[in-house]
């Protein structure tokens, strides 16, 4: 609370700087990291780098970043909204005609390995499959298959795919309903950037911003449905049972565990174990009685080694922890003031056995959050708003290689993907580390 | 003049007649698809410094250096989405991050904020959508602006314009002067007022400045540094500015005898030469000061929309040997030489990572040859690229990371 305060207090110092025009002098320092800095902990420490991934080829350009997985080989798959451009400003080659050299949309799915090298590119709307009208939310499988969700006002459906993008099946198949809901399939929900669709932008995105073509009517959640999802945003794998945890999603407001194979519906919950339900979702408020049930959207729910699920509840700033039959075991409210789309929008483990660290992805406060993983205390933090290297803007997804390093994907007009490295777990003073480049400036790390 | 300035200029000079010498050889390697003599530049992924307070910038609109090479940049402060963007901001707060930075900021060779400033206030008025910013060799700072009414009839905003005003500021951002009115109409031929002015530039041995105007009218207005006046103005090949409406940009359509909106830059030179972007007409034009046509440049003429020609920079030496010059559809700079017009070679591509773009607006040099960028649109940074010397380059460099040391 303090630290809000003083935050908060900076910002009005700005604003009356500004109205005051011009004899103010921007303090360098800010007044919230001096006192933020406490007693040390041990935590890892990362570092951005500045040069990851590599530039790609033929003028494409990432769109809003709303899925994000490593395979076993260290890999790193990127899912991208392909229809989140400007045609006006940001997309001028790929436009018909041309307006300019620059630039075209990337394929939905991209694959880097670890030097930052694309060497894999894929997805989209093909013969035998309906392609989510908003790709959301991509996990890899024990077997290196690749599941992808969608979190359009009409997808219902979970697609399962080859490492090589070669279709394997899809599951929640309605798409009778779908298109019975007044859209076709294909058809773009481009109010739409990662989150939920019932809270839309307000306005458009500034000048150069995405327009605002009207919504697809949603679906009606359904949250106990066996046969169709409702917006499914995330994907975990256990593989000793060969089942699929999914955070599902958008709509509704569950999670729940299919089997790997045939993708049948096994069982599922809402918090604490609850059964789901579809009831109007209250707003969160700080402080309050903690909701019952999950918000909307329930973005990610991963399976630990020591075979926990760990629940996104996003709007509710909460993580929940739970036992793989959903039996509930705990919960940690994240930044707990934060509003809007609220604080927690993914996690990833640790890579080490003991999975010791949980880091959280926080696309409101646009940071990463560090915890212990068995406590659930935020041991630190880092990274700040803004566009450049190590800065966020709504940082939607979060994942682990097996070296420890961390990799980001940003929504809306973050539209990237980054690489922090790992530098070993060190003595950190400070509960939130800003922007974390490298320790030598102008080098490469 | 410091020693570093005197130091500066004699590298520029030296560079000078290495270019001059390597010009012929350059010329028939570019014929051939090889490499070219020209000035390289590597981006630094770490300039500027993060921003305190959790400000971010909004569309990066201008940029401009000052006579110690500090960095001045004018942003949109109100381009941002409310809920996803500026949490911060809003009453009551909905996270930490983040918060508008003030319009103008102004930071130090290291990229460190060293102040920030302006934004509405009372005693004169601040530009609906400021745009373009530049520092005089007095160290005083120029903002233009190209704003419409948010809505038309407005009470505060009669005649359906707003930006018909310029500003003049010193270097800690003190009030000196709005030269032309508000709320003017779009009028290339006034003599008190202008149209949207896109971007200021300097001839200090006449004491005059040069105005892109601009967004509304479609001339070179020139202007008195210390009282304002309007002392000349053209449009395009040095005719009388007609504001009849063009139409749309059109390749294969007769080549435009107006400026098409926007007027983005109008540089002097200390040899006597005035560079025109006219952006979306994908011209830049060459006038001597008194308005004279010399020649012209088309680049990029299949460039719709937006156009290829947005601003351009020059090189430091003191023959101003090169342009460079940015392209925001195409995202890349070209490096121009200057007497020929030719592009030498181009950098850039399309990205948000370190030395890519999203609409590259603005650019400026310093003193030692480092090029700045700005970007617009959802592009929303300033970026720094180090000079490096004069180095055989291929046509299309891409994106220009660091060498590893």
């Amino acid at each position: 609370m303090q630290r809000r305060s003083l935050v908060l207090g900076g910002m009005l110092l700005s604003f009356f700087g500004a109205a005051a025009a011009a004899q103010k002098t921007a303090r360098p320092k800010t007044t919230a990291a001096k006192a933020a800095t406490t007693t040390s902990v041990q935590a890892p420490v990362f570092e951005v780098d500045l040069l990851w991934p590599k530039p790609m080829p033929n003028r494409w350009i990432l769109g809003s970043a709303t899925g994000l997985a490593v395979d076993a080989h260290d890999n790193i798959f990127v899912l991208n909204l392909t229809d989140s451009f400007n045609a006006r400003t940001e997309s001028g080659s790929g436009t018909n005609p041309p307006t300019g050299e620059c630039c075209t949309p990337a394929p939905n799915i991209l694959e880097y390995d670890a030097s930052g090298a694309l060497v894999g590119n894929w997805g989209g709307p093909a013969d035998g499959y309906v392609w989510p009208t908003s790709n959301a939310g991509l996990g890899i499988d024990g077997a290196g298959n690749v599941w992808v969700g969608g979190a359009g006002a009409i997808d219902t459906r979970i697609l399962k795919f080859a490492p090589n993008g070669r279709f394997f099946a899809e599951f929640g198949n309605a798409s009778q309903q779908a298109r019975g809901a007044g859209g076709t399939a294909g058809e773009s929900d481009t109010s739409y950037g990662g989150v939920s669709p019932a809270r839309p932008a307000a306005g458009a995105a500034g000048r150069g911003g995405r327009g605002g073509r009207a919504a697809t009517p949603p679906l009606p959640a359904n949250s106990t449905s066996l046969s169709m999802f409702g917006g499914a945003d995330g994907f975990s794998f256990d593989p000793q049972h060969n089942e699929v945890y999914v955070a599902d999603g958008s709509r509704n407001h569950r999670v729940v565990v299919l089997d790997g194979g045939a993708g049948a519906v096994k069982r599922m919950w809402g918090a604490y174990g609850n059964k789901p339900v579809d009831a109007e979702v209250t707003p969160y408020v700080p402080g309050g009685t903690p909701s019952k049930q999950f918000g909307s959207p329930v973005l990610c729910a991963k399976y630990s080694l020591d075979s926990l699920v760990y629940v996104c509840d996003t709007q509710n700033d909460r993580i929940q922890v739970f036992k793989r039959d959903g039996s509930f075991v705990k919960e940690k409210i994240i930044a707990p003031q934060t509003l809007g789309t609220g604080s927690v929008w993914d996690v990833a483990f640790s890579a080490d056995p003991a999975q010791k660290y949980l880091y959280v992805a926080d696309g409101m406060n646009m940071k990463v959050h560090v915890l212990d993983r068995q406590s659930l205390d935020e041991l630190t933090s880092f990274g700040d708003g803004g566009r450049q290297p190590g800065q966020f803007y709504a940082i939607h997804n979060i994942a682990t290689d097996s070296k420890g390093n961390i990799y980001t994907a940003e929504t809306y007009e973050g539209k990237r993907v980054q690489k922090f490295t790992f530098k070993g777990v060190r003595s950190v003073t400070k509960t939130n580390q800003g922007v974390v480049w490298p320790a030598t400036p102008g080098k490469k790390p | 003049m410091t020693r570093s300035r005197k130091l500066g200029i004699a590298a520029g000079l030296a560079l000078a007649i290495v270019a001059l010498a390597a010009g012929q050889h350059s010329l028939n390697a570019s014929a051939k698809g090889q490499m070219v003599r020209a000035p390289r530049f590597e981006v630094d992924p770490m300039w500027p410094k993060p921003l305190p307070n959790h400000w971010v910038l909004g569309n990066v609109i201008g940029v401009g250096v000052d006579s110690r090479d500090h960095v001045f940049i004018v942003h949109r402060a109100d381009t941002f989405d409310a809920q996803k963007e500026i949490g911060a901001a809003q009453n009551p707060p909905l996270s930490e991050c983040c918060v508008p930075a003030p319009p103008v900021i102004e930071f130090d060779p290291q990229g460190n904020v060293v102040n920030a400033w302006g934004g509405k206030t009372t005693g004169y008025d601040w530009p609906e959508s400021n745009h373009g910013i530049s520092v005089d060799n007095k160290n005083n700072v120029w903002i233009g602006g190209n704003g419409t009414c948010p809505a038309a009839g407005r009470d505060d905003c009669p005649k359906g314009a707003v930006d018909s005003f310029i500003l003049k500021f010193t270097h800690d951002g003190k009030f000196l002067m709005e030269i032309g009115m508000p709320h003017q109409m779009v009028n290339s031929n006034s003599k008190t007022s202008f149209g949207r002015v896109a971007k200021i530039s300097f001839d200090y041995k006449a004491n005059e400045a040069f105005l892109a105007d601009g967004y509304g009218n479609k001339r070179v207005a020139v202007i008195d540094m210390d009282n304002g006046k309007i002392k000349r103005f053209w449009g395009a090949y040095g005719h009388v500015p007609s504001d009849s409406n063009l139409g749309p940009y059109n390749p294969d359509a007769p080549i435009a005898q107006q400026f098409r909106n926007p007027v983005h830059c109008a540089e002097p030179t200390p040899d006597g030469l005035v560079y025109v972007c006219d952006r979306v007409n994908d011209r830049i034009q060459v006038f001597k000061k008194d308005g004279e046509f010399v020649k012209e440049k088309i680049i990029k003429p299949l460039t719709k929309g937006d156009g290829s020609v947005w601003d351009i920079a020059f090189s430091r030496d003191p023959a101003q040997k090169y342009i460079f010059l940015a392209d925001g559809k195409n995202e890349r700079v070209y490096v121009m030489d200057r007497q020929s017009l030719d592009i030498l070679t181009a950098f850039g591509d399309g990205g948000r990572q370190p030395g890519e773009f999203f609409a590259v607006h603005s650019i400026a040099t310093d003193s030692k040859g480092n090029i700045y960028t700005a970007e617009t649109y959802e592009g929303k940074r300033i970026q720094k690229f180090v000079y490096k010397g004069l180095a055989d380059v291929p046509e299309q460099q891409g994106v220009v990371w660091p060498t590893k040391p």
